[in-house]
């Protein structure tokens, strides 16, 4: 399947951090778009801006210059609610340390989304297909680190996002349990068209993308498609 | 080089400035109300102890018909006295140009020295007397003040049924005036009497005193005890109509003072101790939170090799300078407020001089107290999570109870949003700290209780009083018994509504060895303006026969009903009778002995006769009224019930309103630290938790109703707990001090309960709105970077 027009679209993003001696550039000038349905892995090391970039996609923060729309939403401008109907109703998220909510059970934290969607799959489904239905009852304290992961990951999808942003995914996880939770990622992007953007700093990952951006200093540095992608399960590190 | 952990103290005060701040004002409202009311007692015992040592006020009291001066050396030769001081004391009545009412008085005989041995006069202003001029005279400063008499000023002053002119030169203050008090009127009313102070010849020939006294003062020798002296002045003094000496705890002023230290006791060591006890308590609760807050960094400090004794003194540091700065603003302000409030208690305790102490135990107290508990919930917090392996302590704590308790998995429910059953579970996991908020929030409603407590028992005991026990509007008292036939000359007064007599006698109450000086109120069995009530407002028939004895007086003499007891008259036949007790009341008044009155006439061996008449009176007419009653001659005072009210209110009312005022002000305070604390707390422990429902798209709102609803939670349950902590507390306090002349009763107006809820609601709506704020201004970003 051959991604098609661009969803996202950001011109001369720019974030600044602080002011004066503190000042940081985070991102300089970037300019990206993304398709409908597309797997984009972003490389980089500490710091090259990958995870402003995915913030700003990802409604959670504000560039300080340029703009982000996607489809008809412009992102830069937006009031908080805009931001959150816009998280709730398109974006799905997964986080380095999960973030899931310790007091309730992997069902309910999946459910958690699934009340606030408009189209939600059930939470079961969404267990489902992370592999993890036979744990629904348990608190996230209960699971491996690989498991909560899923669940962040049933969690993120529930909702059928059209954008699913995961900020290093595996960065907690072993090369195992991590080779897991990408092919849940994988599945969803495949069987459901999420468009899909994985930050890591794990090149390996890159063999799973459509195309791969590699940051450096705030900046696109590098732009490759990747015509043979490799499965989850043969990623190595 | 600075220690980096003390830097660390410095940074964490800093970043953490406004919940520093609302904690060290926690402490500084227990610490405040401690010193202010603390020191405040001890400013009145300080100025009373003064005042009785320089002015040497007497041990031994005694008055008599009239004994030849040759008594007095017979006195001094009694083992264990020590001075004795002859006088002439009589009570007089003012004439005044402004008022009609009857303004009556005591004049005292000065001896030619000037200053007396014994209760010695402390000059406010003026100057003493001259011995040449005997109709120069020193009037008590109260009465001066009240009047606004000012030296040089003439007096006309009935003195045996003689009017006679004085000029005031000075005024002064005297130990046994305190509180200037006559029969009949239960508080001090400086405006309607006056102690007259003239020299020894005018009183004694004014009243065929040459050569003689009828009133004594003496002291003890040093290690005498006063029964043996008591007894012997008494056999000396019977043949010259003694009328039984007595000692400083029967002495009016003295004993009314007592009473009212009492009170104040109540007000000012009690309430602030229970009062410091609960913030220290809150401080301990509030500080174990804050301090669990930090469980990730005390974890990574062990992780990088700090021993548990080190990261202990750092939270000692940090929790020290928090309480420090919390005692320090509360001694600064208790100190402030001391001086303001002892004020306020000028009008109402004559002493010659009356300065807020602050005594070094004091301040070493209220210090230890906040600093104390604030360490020793800092050190169990730390230990709780310094127990732990380093690795453990650094994972967000969860609580075991989500393990082990099926009963938290079946809370949730398909129809319940879930970030309600995030809130439940948050309260039903962690029940020790839900519950240690819940007393906390709960422990802060009978702060704001006890000042409102103050305000209803003040309303209480007067709609009690005088709405429903003394229902005359007016009393007036005769120089002497007259006959119950002069209702018939009060009811023909215009103006007079109704009127009843009563009669009034002093006397000494004896039971074994044990005695009680007092009076004892005859009144007609149909009485309708004075009601006797027992403690549920009931009204209670005067007995036939035998006395009615309030429940204090009964305890002091080991009486109950049933038994027999001496009653003494003082006055007139000095009868001495044994009559049966008939009935204990409640001290809903303060102590008193009462009997129908013609059986008191009739233990008197007297006819049917009354000295004192209440009256219900037109207010339209009472000018002519009492001018009419002036002019009778045998009327010594008179009360009126509206100006002692005024009066009232001017000095114990306002008293007690500022007391109340500073106490109420302060519980707010800590009401709202606790709720603010607790819920800024809370969020501070979950800010990760929150954040992350804000990312995956939960609304404000829905972020919000998490805290909202552990909170209101916590409050549904504190708020009734409170109101009956804050009744028991109170019920305690009041039976735990009920004096001789009041009792406080332990009444809580409906109004005041919910005024005390709605003050903690208040409270904590306004935490939520600073709590949606920050909620509202939660880092989305930053949360992803931490794990914690």
């Amino acid at each position: 399947m051959q991604p098609l027009a661009p969803v996202f679209v950001a011109r001369g993003l720019t974030k600044v951090y602080g002011a004066g001696d503190s000042r940081v550039v985070a991102l300089k000038d970037v300019d990206l778009d993304i398709r409908q349905g597309e797997f984009i892995v972003l490389l980089g090391p500490s710091g090259s801006g990958k995870s402003t970039l995915l913030n700003i996609l990802g409604g959670l923060d504000a560039p300080t210059s340029g703009t982000a729309t996607w489809r008809d939403h412009e992102l830069t401008g937006a009031s908080d609610e805009q931001l959150t109907t816009y998280r709730r109703e398109h974006v799905g998220f997964v986080f380095q340390f999960y973030n899931l909510i310790p007091s309730l059970t992997v069902e309910e934290n999946v459910r958690l989304v699934a009340q606030i969607a408009s189209n939600p799959m059930t939470p079961a489904e969404a267990l489902e297909l992370v592999g993890l239905s036979h744990r629904a009852g348990h608190f996230p304290s209960q699971l491996s680190g690989g498991e909560q992961q899923r669940v962040a990951v049933a969690r993120a999808i529930v909702k059928r996002p059209d954008i699913l942003l995961c900020d290093e995914p595996t960065g907690a996880l072993d090369v195992d349990t991590g080779r897991l939770v990408l092919a849940a990622i994988a599945k969803v992007n495949a069987e459901l068209n999420t468009t899909t953007a994985v930050i890591t700093h794990n090149s390996a990952i890159a063999g799973m993308a459509h195309r791969v951006l590699r940051l450096s200093g705030g900046r696109i540095v590098k732009e490759e498609p990747n015509p043979r992608r490799i499965r989850a399960e043969d990623v190595t590190w | 080089m600075v220690n980096v952990l003390d830097i660390k103290v410095a940074r964490d005060l800093w970043s953490m400035r406004l919940q520093v701040l609302s904690i060290a004002l926690l402490v500084a409202a227990g610490v405040a109300v401690f010193v202010m009311s603390v020191s405040n007692y001890q400013a009145l015992i300080g100025a009373m102890e003064a005042h009785y040592r320089n002015e040497r006020f007497a041990d031994i009291f005694v008055g008599m018909t009239r004994a030849p001066l040759s008594i007095v050396d017979r006195l001094r030769e009694i083992d264990g006295i020590g001075i004795v001081e002859p006088r002439v004391a009589e009570p007089v009545r003012v004439i005044r140009e402004d008022t009609n009412l009857p303004i009556s008085g005591r004049v005292i005989s000065l001896p030619a020295a000037g200053q007396p041995l014994l209760n010695r006069l402390h000059l406010v202003q003026g100057r003493w007397p001259d011995p040449l001029h005997p109709e120069e005279v020193i009037i008590n400063a109260a009465y001066a003040e009240a009047r606004a008499v000012r030296s040089g000023e003439t007096m006309e002053v009935v003195l045996n049924g003689r009017l006679q002119g004085f000029r005031v030169v000075g005024t002064a203050l005297s130990p046994e005036f305190i509180f200037a008090t006559r029969a009949a009127v239960p508080l001090p009313d400086d405006r309607n009497f006056v102690v007259v102070w003239a020299s020894e010849d005018a009183v004694a020939s004014a009243f065929d005193m040459k050569g003689a006294f009828n009133d004594a003062l003496m002291t003890l020798a040093p290690g005498a005890g006063p029964q043996h002296v008591l007894e012997e002045v008494d056999r000396l003094l019977a043949p010259y109509g003694g009328t039984g000496a007595y000692g400083r705890s029967d002495q009016p002023s003295h004993r009314f003072l007592k009473d009212e230290l009492a009170e104040q006791e109540t007000l000012s060591i009690v309430m602030p101790s229970v009062f410091l006890g609960i913030a220290a308590f809150l401080l301990n609760v509030v500080i174990g939170r804050m301090v669990e807050a930090q469980r990730g960094q005390i974890a990574s400090l062990k992780a990088l090799g700090f021993a548990n004794r080190t990261i202990a003194f750092h939270y000692f540091k940090l929790v020290t300078a928090i309480a420090l700065l919390g005692s320090a603003i509360g001694l600064v302000v208790g100190r402030w407020f001391a001086i303001g409030v002892v004020g306020s208690y000028g009008a109402f305790f004559r002493f010659p001089s009356l300065e807020a102490q602050l005594e070094p135990w004091l301040l070493v107290a209220a210090t230890l107290v906040s600093v104390g508990a604030a360490n020793l919930a800092a050190a169990s917090a730390v230990y709780r999570i310094a127990v732990l392996a380093p690795a453990e302590a650094m994972r967000p704590e969860t609580p075991p109870a989500l393990h082990t308790f099926s009963w938290l998995q079946a809370i949730g429910s398909q129809r319940i949003p879930l970030q309600y059953v995030i809130a439940a579970r948050t309260i039903l996991g962690r029940p020790v700290r839900t519950l240690l908020t819940t007393v906390g929030i709960a422990l802060a409603i009978p702060l704001i209780l006890f000042g409102l407590y103050w305000f209803d028992a003040i309303d209480y005991m007067i709609d009690v009083s005088f709405g429903r026990i003394e229902r005359g509007d007016a009393f007036v008292t005769f120089t002497e018994p007259v006959s119950a036939d002069a209702l018939y000359e009060l009811r023909a007064i215009p103006g007079v509504l109704e009127a009843e007599v009563q009669r009034v006698v002093p006397i000494t109450l004896r039971a074994g060895h044990r005695a009680y000086r007092t009076s004892a109120t005859g009144l007609d069995s149909a009485s309708e303006l004075k009601v006797l009530r027992d403690s549920a407002l009931r009204p209670i028939a005067v007995p036939s026969d035998g006395i009615m004895l309030s429940r204090t007086i009964a305890r002091q003499l080991d009486l109950n009903v049933g038994d027999s007891v001496t009653i003494e008259v003082l006055e007139g036949s000095r009868a001495v009778r044994e009559v049966t007790v008939r009935r204990i009341s409640d001290d809903i008044l303060g102590a008193s002995v009462t009997m129908e009155r013609t059986a008191l006439n009739r233990l008197m061996r007297e006819g049917s006769v009354a000295n004192v008449a209440a009256l219900r009176i037109d207010p339209g007419q009472s000018d002519r009224l009492w001018s009419r009653i002036r002019s009778m001659p045998k009327i010594e005072a008179s009360s009126i019930k509206a100006l002692w009210f005024a009066l009232f209110n001017e000095t114990i009312g306002g008293m007690v309103v500022i007391g109340a005022l500073v106490l109420l002000g302060f519980g707010m305070l800590i009401a709202i630290g606790v709720v603010y604390n607790s819920a800024r707390i809370a969020l501070q422990e979950r800010a990760w938790e929150l954040a992350s429902l804000r990312i995956v798209g939960l609304t404000r709102r829905e972020v919000s109703a998490v805290i909202v609803s552990e909170l209101a939670v916590e409050l549904i349950v504190a708020i009734p707990a409170g109101l009956l902590i804050g009744q028991y507390l109170i019920e305690l306090i009041a039976s735990a001090r009920a004096s001789e002349s009041f009792q406080i009763p332990a009444v809580i107006d409906r109004s005041s309960y919910a005024i005390a809820a709605l003050l903690v609601i208040g409270a904590a709506i306004a935490s939520f709105i600073t709590i949606r704020r920050r909620i509202d201004r939660l880092d989305l970003v930053a949360v992803l970077k931490t794990r914690d």
